[in-house]
C-alpha cells in the first residue's frame, strides 16, 4: 500500500510539473489524465474503492470533454514559447515542490494530525502547481485545466478529513461543470453553435 | 398534500428554467415565463402563511421546511422567505428588463438556475456545502458573460479562477472550524481557522486585492448581466457569512472580529470610491461602485453589535433597484451610443435628458444622495462607524465622495454641447420602452428614500433565522 502511495505521489508531482512547463494541449490533457489516475490512487487511502472511483471516472470525463473539444478545433496553433518562460516555469515549479516538503510536515503537525504525510503533500503539490499555472497564463484551456488540477488537489486532502456522498456528488458536478465551462470557452463560432449573441443581435436589428 | 419549500423556490424555478432555455429563441415568451415565474415566487414568499399551509380552492396544501437529498437536508425556514422573495423579485426585475440588445438569450434561463442555486445555498444543512452551490451557480454564471464563440475576456478568466478558489478555503475553514470549538481563545488554530474562511469569503466578495476582475467584467460584459451577478453574489454571501457567527460562539464573541470587518469594509469603501472618481468608463465606475457596497456590506456586519445587522438588510432592496436602474440606462446607453467611454458621451443630456437624469439619479441613489433610496440607511451606517471609530467614519465618508465627484464629472459631459453640425437645442428622443421603466424606477427610489421605514422592514424578519444574532 505504501508502494503504492509512493509511486501515486510521484505520479501526480511529475504530471503537475508536466502542465505547468508545457503549453503544448496534447502533453497536457495527457499528463491531466494520469493525474487523475494518482489522485484516484491517494484518496483510495481514506475512502473505499467504489467511492474514490467516482473522482477517475468524473475526472478523466472532465479531461475527455476539453481535450476532445480542443482536438475538434482545426489549425490549432501551438503557444508560442521561448526558452526564458519554459525556464521560468520549472523553477517556479520546483520552488514549489520544495516549499511544499518544507512546510507539509508543520502543517501536518499543526493543523491535520489524522492526514497521511504523503497525501497532505500530494494534495499541495497539485494546489501549488496549478496555482503558479493560473498565475502564469491567460488561456481558456489552460486556466480550466490549472482549476480542475486545484479542486484535484483540495479533493486529495478533503478526502481524507470528511466522507460525505452529498459532498462527492456536489464535488462531481462543480468538476464537469468546470470542464463544460472549458468547452463553452474553447468552441469557436464555426462550429454550428446556436445560443451566440450574435444571433442575438442579428434578432435584435 | 405535503410538499416541501425547497420544492417551490429551488425545484420549481430549475424545471422552469429548462422550459426557458427550450424556448430561448422565442424572446417574448421567454421573458414572460422567467419573469412572472420569479414574481410569482417572489409574491408567495412575502405572503406565505406562517402555519405553512395553503389552501387553494378544494386543494389544501401543508408544506415541510426540509427535503432531503443524498442524506443531507435542503431547509428553508419560514424567517428566510422575505429574502428569498427579495432574491426572486430582483430575478423577476432583471428578466423583465433582459430584452435589450446585448443581453444574452441565454440570461434569462441561467438567471433563474443561479438564483434557484443560490437559494439552495441559504438552506442546505451542514451549511458549509452551500460553497459547492455557490460555485456551481459562479460556473452557471459564465455563459451570460461571455458570448459562446467569442474567446474569454481575461477578466471573466479572472472571476472563474478567483471564484472557483474560494470554494475550498470555506469547505476547509468549515471543517477547521468544527474542530476548534471546544479550544480556548488564544489556541494558534481558532486564529488560522478563521484566516482561513476570511480568505474565502474576500475572494467570493471580491475584497481588495481580489477584486481585479469587477471592472473588467463590467467593461467587457453586459451591464444588465453583470450587476445582476454583482447584486446577487454577495447578497447571497453576505447573509451566508452571518451562519458563521450564528453558529460559532467565539467568533461571534470576538471583539476583534468586528472591528476587522469594520476595517476591511471602510478600507473597500474608500479604495472603490477613489478609483470610481478618476474612472472614465461608466461601465467601469459602476463597477467599482459594486465594490462600495460591498464595503458598506461589511461596515454593517461589522457594526453588528450597534444594530448593523439590520441595516444590511435594509440596504438590499434599495441597492437592488438602485442597480437595476443604473444598468437599464447604461445598457440603453450602450445600445444608442456604442461606447460608454465618457468622451463618448458629450452633450447625450441634450437628446436624451430622462435617460440622462435617470443615470445620474441611479449614481447618486447608490452614492447616498440624501431623498434617494440608499440615503437613510447609509447615513445611519456611517453616523454609527463615525462614533465607533473616528478614523474609520472619516474614510467612510470620503470613499462615499468618491461616486458622487464621478457624477459631477459626468454630468459636465452631459450637458457639453454638442460638436459643429449637430442640433444644439435640447430634445426628448427616449421612446416609451425607455421612458416609462426610467420613470417609475426613480419615482419608486425617491418614494423609498422618503419613507424608508415601511418599505423596508419585511426583510428585518429575516434575521430571525439568525437566533443567536438577533
Amino acid at each position: 500500500m505504501q508502494i503504492l502511495s509512493i509511486l501515486a505521489f510521484v505520479l501526480i508531482v511529475i504530471t503537475a510539473m508536466a502542465i505547468l512547463v508545457f503549453r503544448d494541449w496534447r502533453i497536457v490533457s495527457a499528463a491531466l489524465l494520469l493525474q487523475y489516475l494518482g489522485a484516484f490512487a491517494m484518496v483510495t487511502q481514506s475512502w473505499p474503492v467504489e467511492i474514490a472511483v467516482i473522482k477517475l471516472i468524473v475526472g478523466w470525463m472532465a479531461t475527455a470533454a476539453i481535450s476532445l473539444t480542443y482536438f475538434r478545433r482545426e489549425n490549432v496553433s501551438l503557444f508560442a514559447e521561448t526558452p526564458s518562460s519554459f525556464i521560468f516555469r520549472s523553477l517556479i515549479g520546483l520552488l514549489t515542490i520544495l516549499v511544499v516538503f518544507i512546510s507539509a510536515p508543520r502543517l501536518q503537525a499543526n493543523v491535520f494530525p489524522e492526514l497521511d504525510l504523503l497525501v497532505l503533500q500530494s494534495g499541495l503539490m497539485l494546489i501549488g502547481l496549478s496555482l503558479m499555472q493560473l498565475g502564469t497564463t491567460q488561456d481558456p484551456f489552460l486556466t480550466v485545466v490549472g482549476l480542475l488540477s486545484v479542486l484535484s488537489g483540495f479533493e486529495v486532502i478533503y478526502a481524507g478529513l470528511e466522507l460525505s456522498s452529498l459532498l462527492t456528488g456536489l464535488l462531481a458536478i462543480v468538476n464537469l461543470g468546470l470542464s463544460l465551462v472549458g468547452v463553452y470557452f474553447i468552441i469557436k463560432v464555426g462550429d454550428n453553435v446556436s445560443l451566440s449573441t450574435k444571433e442575438d443581435e442579428e434578432e435584435d436589428q | 398534500m405535503t410538499l416541501s419549500t425547497p420544492i417551490l423556490w429551488v425545484l420549481l424555478p430549475l424545471v422552469v428554467a429548462v422550459l426557458s432555455l427550450a424556448a430561448f429563441n422565442r424572446k417574448v415568451f421567454s421573458i414572460l415565463l422567467t419573469s412572472l415565474t420569479s414574481f410569482f415566487l417572489a409574491g408567495l414568499a412575502f405572503g406565505f402563511p406562517e402555519s405553512m399551509a395553503l389552501s387553494l380552492g378544494p386543494l389544501s396544501l401543508s408544506f415541510t421546511e426540509s427535503l432531503g437529498i443524498l442524506g443531507r437536508e435542503i431547509t428553508l425556514k419560514y424567517e428566510l422567505l422575505p429574502f428569498i422573495s427579495l432574491i426572486y423579485f430582483v430575478n423577476g426585475l432583471w428578466a423583465l428588463g433582459s430584452g435589450i440588445k446585448g443581453v444574452s438569450r441565454i440570461f434569462r434561463p441561467t438567471s433563474l438556475v443561479v438564483t434557484a442555486l443560490l437559494t439552495a445555498a441559504l438552506g442546505v444543512q451542514p451549511f458549509l456545502y452551500a460553497a459547492l452551490l455557490i460555485e456551481t451557480a459562479i460556473l452557471v454564471s459564465i455563459p451570460m458573460l461571455s458570448p459562446l464563440g467569442k474567446a474569454p475576456h481575461p477578466g471573466i478568466l479572472r472571476y472563474l479562477t478567483l471564484q472557483t478558489l474560494a470554494m475550498p478555503f470555506i469547505l476547509l475553514a468549515g471543517w477547521l472550524l468544527s474542530g476548534v470549538e471546544a479550544l480556548p481563545p488564544e489556541s494558534p488554530l481558532i486564529i488560522q481557522s478563521a484566516l482561513i474562511l476570511g480568505l474565502g469569503i474576500a475572494l467570493w466578495l471580491a475584497l481588495f486585492p481580489f477584486h481585479s476582475w469587477v471592472p473588467m467584467v463590467f467593461e467587457s460584459s453586459n451591464p444588465l448581466v453583470t450587476s445582476f451577478l454583482q447584486f446577487m453574489i454577495p447578497t447571497v454571501v453576505a447573509l451566508f457569512s452571518l451562519n458563521f457567527l450564528n453558529r460559532y460562539t467565539f467568533l461571534r464573541e470576538s471583539e476583534g472580529l468586528y472591528q476587522i470587518l469594520q476595517t476591511i469594509g471602510v478600507i473597500t469603501i474608500a479604495l472603490g470610491g477613489s478609483w470610481a472618481a478618476v474612472q472614465k468608463n461608466l461601465k467601469r465606475v459602476f463597477g467599482f461602485a459594486t465594490l462600495v457596497e460591498t464595503g458598506f456590506s461589511l461596515l454593517a456586519i461589522g457594526l453588528a453589535n450597534q444594530g448593523g445587522l439590520v441595516w444590511l438588510l435594509t440596504l438590499m432592496p434599495a441597492r437592488a433597484l438602485s442597480y437595476w436602474l443604473w444598468a437599464f440606462i447604461l445598457a440603453r446607453i450602450e445600445e444608442r451610443n456604442g461606447k460608454t467611454d465618457l468622451d463618448h458621451i458629450d452633450g447625450f443630456a441634450r437628446r436624451f435628458p430622462i435617460l440622462s437624469i435617470g443615470l445620474l439619479l441611479a449614481q447618486l441613489s447608490v452614492a447616498g444622495m440624501p431623498l434617494l433610496a440608499e440615503f437613510p440607511t447609509k447615513l445611519t451606517l456611517l453616523t454609527a462607524a463615525l462614533e465607533s471609530n473616528p478614523i474609520l467614519g472619516v474614510w467612510g465618508f470620503i470613499g462615499t465622495l468618491g461616486l458622487f465627484l464621478f457624477t459631477l464629472r459626468l454630468l459636465v459631459h452631459l450637458v457639453k454641447p454638442l460638436p459643429e453640425g449637430e442640433p444644439a437645442q435640447w430634445g426628448i428622443s427616449e421612446n416609451r420602452s425607455e421612458l416609462i421603466p426610467v420613470l417609475v424606477m426613480v419615482g419608486v427610489l425617491i418614494i423609498i428614500g422618503l419613507f424608508p421605514k415601511g418599505l423596508l422592514e419585511n426583510i428585518l424578519q429575516t434575521l430571525m433565522a439568525f437566533s443567536q444574532l438577533r
